[in-house]
């Protein structure tokens, strides 16, 4: 199951960063995962998901779809995109700024995010 | 902006305002009982204005949009340091508002603001028209405290450029940087808090710095400042050490940085312990929120414009919103990607509001790459959500690039910077 868990890491990052597969490793030790909060936060509504999702388009491009550098959120599904986002917040997956970012939402936060994405940005 | 006209405006206008309320409890609703679309107009087209003229349109096609901007192309400030460093031209910081007006229907109008009548819901323009809305959105930007240094004036600035809206003024220094001697002294003066781009004076050091390594290694960077700290400092000086040694050096304010008095004849800046003499000066002015939100009283006595977080709504003026740099935006900081931010919650708040609905929770984030050199590029980011003690930042969350981190790491940031000025250049002019 655990070996399964990061072999199946391993591919959905290298298909979802795509750009960024040449990634220089973490510097550091990665910085394990902020604690949950004690109570569960609710799930954001869908008017505060489409906000929080707009800010994502500043650097990957309106609807996910980037003309530069940065990879484009297109093409995943939810549970491709959930994964991810979930490593970035805790640090497993390496990146230069997404860790930053995702440790800014709570898991409800990244789930609702991860099927924004999976829905709605193809 | 002449001696306020508002009140003026204000006598003739006041009686227009009762008759708009009904019309836009729902958008649909107006349109159905005939009263037209809800009307929002944005003034300034820079990353604020015409990220919000762009998002209300994309969330609701059924408001009319009107965006004022003075100029028919827009000159952006980020990436404006790499034409002092060699790596950019002007055309490409060059945007137009085409796709706006034909892709988006945004009613894009070259016009000037000369007075906003708040309580009857109109704006006056230089050219005589007056236009009424039922929501304002104003994003000016900044502008300069140009009496604020003994000897330094707007005319001034054409010995000493600020160049701090990019433009003419990054083509003179520009050009007063490639006529420098080798061997000569470069300084730049660095603003007090609040200002625009926290991190932009010492990206142009470094941007600087660049320039003179290739063309002219013996000259020096002096950077005067007001200030004790600067935003990725640790980042910053491990940079300027590593790449150009010690050609840059910085003096903060606790150590004589805040500078009294300059002569631009003599080239010379007087902080409270020294005399400086430069070949070229880059004098960055204290700066306040853009000329139109003081003269139309939606600042507060300290220059910058109070706002409620949830929706960039003035404590000042109901009914009109201030984004970007003019806006006290709590803890996000005066930058371009902040100002996008804040415009798309303040178009997402305006839809829900011309609705009769609440406004959504806002998610605010911030994302700054600064380039050291071609291949040394550094980032700050943050994530920010509307608390009870306003726009506060998510605890645990953002922060600088890893103080430590390989060349690899710094090459991947300056890549991922010039990725970011594409996305976020086609995301508001695309």
């Amino acid at each position: 199951m655990k070996i399964q868990n990061s072999l199946s890491t391993l591919l959905l990052t290298a298909a979802f960063l795509a750009g960024c597969a040449t990634e220089p490793p973490p510097p550091a030790k990665a910085a394990p995962a902020t604690p949950a909060a004690a109570a569960p936060a609710p799930p954001p509504s869908p008017a505060a998901v489409r906000n929080m999702i707009s800010n994502c388009y500043s650097c990957h491009g309106t609807d996910g779809r980037s003309p530069g550098a940065i990879p484009s959120l297109t093409g995943k599904n939810a549970e491709q995109a959930l994964l991810v986002l979930k490593e970035f917040k805790s640090g497993q997956l390496a990146a230069t700024v997404m860790t930053r970012h995702a440790k800014g939402y709570t898991d409800a936060e990244l789930e609702a995010l991860a099927n924004y994405i999976g829905t709605n940005l193809r | 902006m002449s001696k306020i006209t508002r009140r003026d405006f204000l006598k003739i206008a006041g009686a227009a305002s009762a008759a708009g309320v009904l019309g836009y409890a729902s958008t649909a609703r107006a349109a159905e009982g005939g009263q037209g679309a809800a009307r929002v107009v944005v003034v300034g087209g820079g990353f604020g204005g015409a990220t919000c003229a762009k998002y209300l349109r994309r969330l609701d096609p059924g408001v009319a949009v009107t965006l004022i901007e003075p100029s028919n192309q827009f000159i952006t400030c980020p990436f404006s340091n790499l034409v002092l460093g060699g790596l950019r031209d002007m055309g490409s910081l060059t945007q137009n508002y085409d796709t706006l007006k034909k892709k988006h229907g945004v009613n894009v109008m070259h016009e000037t603001v000369t007075g906003i009548d708040a309580a009857g819901k109109k704006l006056k323009l230089k050219s005589g028209k007056t236009l009424s809305y039922d929501r304002l959105v104003v994003s000016p930007g900044i502008d300069f405290k140009w009496d604020a240094v003994e000897g330094y004036s707007e005319k001034a600035a054409e010995v000493m450029p600020h160049a701090w809206k990019a433009g003419p003024q990054t083509l003179l220094l520009q050009k007063k940087l490639k006529a420098m001697k080798n061997g000569g002294t470069f300084i730049l003066v660095s603003p007090p808090n609040p200002f625009r781009c926290p991190p932009g004076p010492y990206e142009r050091a470094s941007m600087v710095a660049h320039y003179l390594k290739e063309h002219k290694p013996k000259s020096k960077i002096i950077i005067l400042d007001a200030k004790d700290a600067f935003s990725k400092q640790g980042l910053f000086q491990d940079g300027w050490k590593k790449i150009y040694g010690d050609m840059i050096e910085w003096v903060p304010g606790a150590k004589g940085g805040t500078v009294k008095k300059v002569n631009v004849k003599k080239m010379t800046l007087e902080t409270e312990l020294d005399k400086h003499k430069a070949d070229v000066v880059n004098f960055i002015p204290a700066q306040t929120a853009g000329k139109i939100a003081l003269a139309s009283g939606l600042a507060d006595d300290k220059g910058w414009c109070p706002v409620d977080p949830k929706t960039f709504e003035s404590k000042m003026h109901p009914g009109i919103h201030v984004i970007g740099d003019s806006s006290i935006a709590g803890a996000l900081p005066k930058s371009g990607f902040a100002a996008s931010s804040e415009a798309k919650m303040c178009a997402a708040a305006i839809v829900a509001l011309f609705k009769g609905e609440t406004p959504a929770e806002n998610s605010l984030v911030n994302t700054c790459y600064s380039l050291i050199a071609p291949k040394y590029g550094i980032s700050v980011a943050g994530v920010y959500k509307v608390t009870e003690k306003g726009i506060t930042e998510v605890p645990g969350a953002g922060g600088v690039s890893p103080k430590d981190a390989p060349d690899s790491f710094r090459e991947q940031e300056a890549k991922y910077g010039a990725g970011w000025y594409a996305s976020i250049i086609s995301d508001i002019w695309g």
